[in-house]
């Protein structure tokens, strides 16, 4: 039979087995790898899969509150909403008109969040248009209400709670409370090496920064819950049948709030304090209970809005703030060292006395200048013959200069040392500048074959290089009037759950007993007392018949500068005028608080700086502890902290609104 | 019998290849419907139903009309492709950067799916005219070359990177089938990296090139670029590995209903079957594939023609080949090159042309006691 070419199927023939086996080796390669896939791994895979659908979701911890003595609220957490979106989503057409729409946005906002959407949308290929980011925070409740209301009608928005930080008091106490910001990589670090903190920290977190704040963030924090919710890639959750499904264990762990803290601080006194001090741009204030060492005012001014610190800064703000040559970033009352000028002449006056060198009847005549070494030290004037009540109470450089001289300068610095002076008080809540009282030693250390009598005889009167601050300040002279016992100076009286229960209560710290006579503390108390009653005391034309107060003033020198270019004549002298000082106790009989107060630039300290004193003194015991009351901060019951109620605004100086009911 | 244009008789029908054809397009629909359910569209799976039911009776159709008829006009079916394919460059609507489609109405038409098909018929047209009891030697390979290349580059122009590569792919199968001499065997073989290279620098696009690179790199550390280029591979794998043995169960899946693998319904149905069925089920489906195919080389190798042997092989290979990328590619050992799985995937085109396909094997099955034929 003859076989036409077409039907020539023998070049066909051979090829067919080779297929065959090509094909099968081929499909075994796949089986293979399903088996590898699916059998040798497919847990592997099973868990990576699982791990895919659900999302933990964190629960925040309500962070502690922050309460003044009186129990007034000075820092809690407000509910805040977040408008959501994930990029992928959302429908840009109008889903997304509808959106701008409900939130009342201008075209320039909406300008701007349809840039945002479409930055993570853009790229098809990039699966961060699957991630949540948010778009709107803190959500005004109109645009909470509208989104939530139609939420059928956008896709891919959601709206997620965050509570917010709310300081009612503002920039009244922003210092000592401090604020809140964003964590930074080096927190994050910090923290998961930290053994002690469970809830490390994740990126987008707040964390507290200055003050109670930051020192208390392990007591306020809490620790965060989760809840765990199984989604599809868009992050919508599945129903709850499903979910059952393939969530196996625990889905939810609760949130662990924080704990509350209660401060030695009275809101009443701070706002007074301020008020007080308003007249003068830079200056700062404490006032302490010389029974305990608590803290019951620490003014510094100009100080920052905790509120606006916590929600950001823009640019112009944060300029604004740096460049602001007041340094509102800095706690003075802390941070900040200071010649202490005449306010240092009772310790010098405490070493002559105790080292036997002076009787308190020693007279020394001060014709306006000390000559030493070839050296004129200058007093203010000729105050004619002086004994040490004198001398203190017309702040008479001649009479300390004569102490210095005898005394000399290592034994001015122990007892200024023994009254805290030259270390750091231990406050805590911020960072802290320990001053600096010279030695013998200092001088050999720091400026070699430099040292004269003369450098003591400026340390007596708190010039050269005598620096402290101003707690170190009130500290010493609650100690003085006290009968000799240093505290260090708290601000936290207690910590506790937020039902109530004490977690930790903070007892008066004893540093030391100092070592000087009653005797001698008497007569330089009775001197400050004549500070202002006397009528040749520096501070006498601050005096007020309503309190009486024992004090002594203080002007410190400041490092003369030229005029710069730009500045007015009115810069040019307020930065060459003296820092104005006031150190006092009240009342003079059986005192209970120190006042300390300075003016920088404020010039002559009985002048500028002791009204400010006085008149926190006066309305001390006449609104925060009148005298037929219980003097000091009795302990507010724990259980009236519920049902607080949270002043939206108040400013005024006596606050009855911001009290606790 | 020569004579008559109808099939009739009972006894040769191919029951086993309408019934594997039925089996695949049966659960490839159920599986569409899984992917489907959860993410509100549903209503694919029954579009896909239509163009099966639809496809279906048109392979009956194709099947029963002896093949010897479409052998006369062989030259003519691949001409008409070829104009299909210079139409589409010309009046085409563009979709996502590439012009393959015809839009009529709510239909659109993919002509290079169809070409697949014409250029098989084309070259078992040459083929049959073209026995050699010698090797086949270089120039004997010119003309079948021509008539592919030129598919090639109007394929390429849209471009249509996957239907190019398949094109190519084809024709190396088909030229297997023949008996070559040594030298045309290395021309072939060569040619492979040379068209490789010339594709990678003139022809890929962008995201084409990054979705090799990121395989690459998959292969080489599975965790990187997870989020980027990597996703697709990445998160088939994990589907496809989590079915385990049995699988999570039938619309039990997270790859297809939760939306973690886009562009599931086409590229990726078999990363939702498997997921759902497991090694079981997709081993199952696996086999299914491979019992499909060596039907075809069966079916070729009992037809008493060339045209129909080349046909039936032809028509296995492109079956073959989108099998082995597509599933090589949803399980991560190539790279992800936009290649559907045969009647598993969603898509008109798709499914049209593989009907158009079964029609041309069954018929070849049917016809294969009839006598030989001349012109």
């Amino acid at each position: 039979m003859h076989i036409s070419p077409r039907n020539e199927l023998s070049e066909f023939r051979r090829r067919y087995r080779w297929m065959r086996v090509f094909v099968f080796l081929t499909f075994l390669v796949f089986v293979g790898r399903l088996a590898y896939l699916q059998l040798i791994n497919g847990g592997d895979y099973h868990k990576k899969s699982v791990n895919n659908v659900i999302r933990t979701v964190s629960l925040p911890a309500v962070r502690g509150r922050i309460f003044d003595a009186k129990g007034r609220v000075m820092a809690t957490s407000m509910p805040s909403h977040t408008l959501v979106a994930i990029p992928h989503y959302v429908d840009m057409g109008e889903g997304f008109a509808r959106l701008v729409e409900l939130l009342g946005l201008d075209e320039q906002e909406a300008q701007k969040m349809s840039d945002k959407l479409n930055d993570y949308r853009k790229d098809s290929h990039d699966m961060r248009r699957f991630q949540q980011i948010s778009l709107v925070e803190n959500m005004a409740p109109e645009q909470l209400a509208a989104v939530k209301a139609y939420h059928d009608e956008l896709a891919g928005i959601d709206v997620v709670d965050e509570p917010r930080r709310y300081y009612p008091y503002g920039e009244i106490a922003s210092h000592v409370i401090g604020y809140m910001n964003e964590v930074n990589g080096d927190d994050i670090t910090r923290a998961t090496e930290n053994e002690n903190i469970v809830d490390k920290y994740r990126a987008g977190d707040l964390i507290g920064r200055k003050g109670i704040e930051h020192s208390f963030e392990a007591d306020l924090r809490g620790v965060r819950g989760w809840k765990k919710k199984v989604v599809d890639a868009r992050g919508l959750a599945l129903s709850k049948e499903k979910a059952e499904n393939l969530l196996p264990d625990a889905s939810m762990q609760e949130p662990i709030p924080g704990y509350d803290i209660t401060l030695t601080i009275d809101v009443a006194l701070q706002k007074l304090a301020r008020q007080a001090l308003s007249g003068h741009p830079s200056a700062s204030a404490v006032v302490m209970n010389i029974h305990d060492g608590s803290i019951l005012a620490a003014v510094s001014r100009p100080s920052l809005d905790s509120n606006k610190m916590t929600a950001g800064l823009t640019y112009e703000e944060h300029d604004a703030i740096n460049e602001n040559p007041y340094r509102p970033r800095i706690d003075k009352t802390v941070y900040e060292n200071y010649f202490p000028g005449s306010v240092f002449k009772p310790f010098t006056a405490f070493a002559a006395l105790e080292e036997g060198i002076v009787t308190p009847d020693d007279v020394f005549n001060c014709s306006g200048f000390h000559e030493f070494g070839g050296r004129i030290f200058k007093c203010t004037h000729a105050h004619g013959d002086m004994t040490l009540y004198d001398a203190l109470v017309q702040s008479c450089n001649v009479y300390f200069y004569n102490l210095a001289e005898m005394t000399g300068m290592d034994r001015i610095a122990r007892y200024a040392g023994e009254f805290g002076f030259g270390q750091k008080t231990g406050v805590g809540y911020n960072t802290e500048a320990a001053g600096q009282i010279p030695t013998r030693e200092w001088y050999d250390k720091n400026f070699p074959g430099q040292f004269r009598i003369g450098h003591t005889l400026n340390a007596a009167i708190g010039q050269g290089n005598t620096k402290v601050t101003l707690m170190q300040v009130a500290t010493a002279y609650s100690a003085m009037a006290n009968g000799g016992t240093l505290y260090q100076p708290q601000v936290v009286k207690r910590i506790e759950t937020p039902d109530g229960e004490e977690v930790k209560s903070f007892q008066p710290i004893i540093k030391r007993r100092v070592s000087v006579g009653k005797h001698s503390m008497d007569l330089v108390m009775e001197a400050l007392a004549g500070v202002v009653e006397d009528e040749k005391g520096t501070a006498h034309s601050a005096y007020n018949e309503a309190v009486s107060v024992a004090g002594k003033t203080g002007t410190a020198q400041v490092v003369k500068q030229s005029r710069k270019k730009g500045d007015t004549m009115a810069e040019f002298y307020y930065k060459n005028r003296d820092h104005a000082w006031f150190a006092s106790v009240a009342p003079v009989e059986n005192p209970e608080i120190a006042i300390v107060v300075l003016v920088e630039h404020g010039g002559a300290g009985g002048e500028h700086a002791a009204p400010v004193g006085v008149e926190i003194a006066r309305r001390y015991f006449d609104e925060i502890a009148p005298r037929h009351e219980a003097p000091l901060l009795a302990d507010s019951p724990a259980d009236k902290k519920k049902d607080v109620k949270v002043p939206v605004e108040d400013t005024s100086p006596t606050t009855a609104s911001a009290h606790k009911h | 019998m020569a004579g008559s244009l109808v099939y009739n008789r009972r006894e040769e029908f191919d029951w086993v290849l309408v019934g594997v054809v039925f089996l695949i397009s049966t659960i490839g629909i159920l599986n569409l419907y899984s992917t489907g359910v959860a993410s509100g569209a549903p209503e694919l799976y029954l579009t896909q139903l239509y163009w099966v039911v639809l496809g279906g009776i048109g392979s009956f159709i194709v099947a029963i009309i002896d093949y010897k008829h479409y052998e006369r006009y062989g030259y003519f079916a691949y001409g008409a492709g070829i104009i299909l394919l210079i139409m589409v460059l010309v009046f085409g609507k563009e979709v996502g950067g590439s012009v393959r489609w015809f839009a009529i109405g709510e239909f659109r038409f993919q002509p290079s799916e169809l070409m697949k098909v014409l250029l098989v018929v084309g070259l078992a047209k040459y083929l049959h005219h073209d026995p050699k009891a010698e090797g086949r030697k270089l120039e004997d390979l010119f003309v079948p070359a021509l008539m592919t290349g030129l598919a090639m580059v109007l394929i390429l122009k849209e471009p249509d990177l996957g239907t190019a590569l398949l094109c190519i792919l084809v024709f190396f199968s088909i030229m297997m089938l023949t008996r070559l001499t040594f030298r045309s065997t290395m021309a072939l073989l060569l040619s492979t990296p040379i068209v490789a290279i010339v594709g990678w620098s003139y022809l890929m696009k962008d995201y084409q090139k990054q979705r090799v690179i990121s395989f690459w790199n998959l292969f080489v550390d599975p965790e990187a670029d997870k989020l980027g280029a990597g996703w697709h591979a990445n998160q088939s794998i994990i589907a496809i590995g989590s079915g385990e043995v049995t699988g999570k169960g039938y619309l039990q899946g997270t790859a297809g209903p939760h939306h973690f693998l886009p562009e599931c319904r086409t590229d990726f149905p078999f990363s939702v079957f498997a997921e759902e069925h497991g090694f079981l089920g997709a081993a199952g489906l696996v086999f299914l594939y491979l019992f499909l195919i060596m039907w075809c080389i069966r079916i070729a190798s009992q037809s008493r023609d060339r045209f129909g042997s080349v046909i039936a092989v032809g028509i296995g290979s492109i079956i073959f080949w989108h099998v082995v990328i597509n599933l090589g590619m949803v399980m991560g050992i190539m790279p992800v090159v936009g290649m559907t799985l045969p009647l598993f995937s969603y898509g008109g085109s798709s499914v049209l042309t593989f009907m158009l396909g079964f029609g041309l094997l069954l018929n070849v099955s049917i016809h294969r006691y009839r006598r030989s034929y001349g012109t």
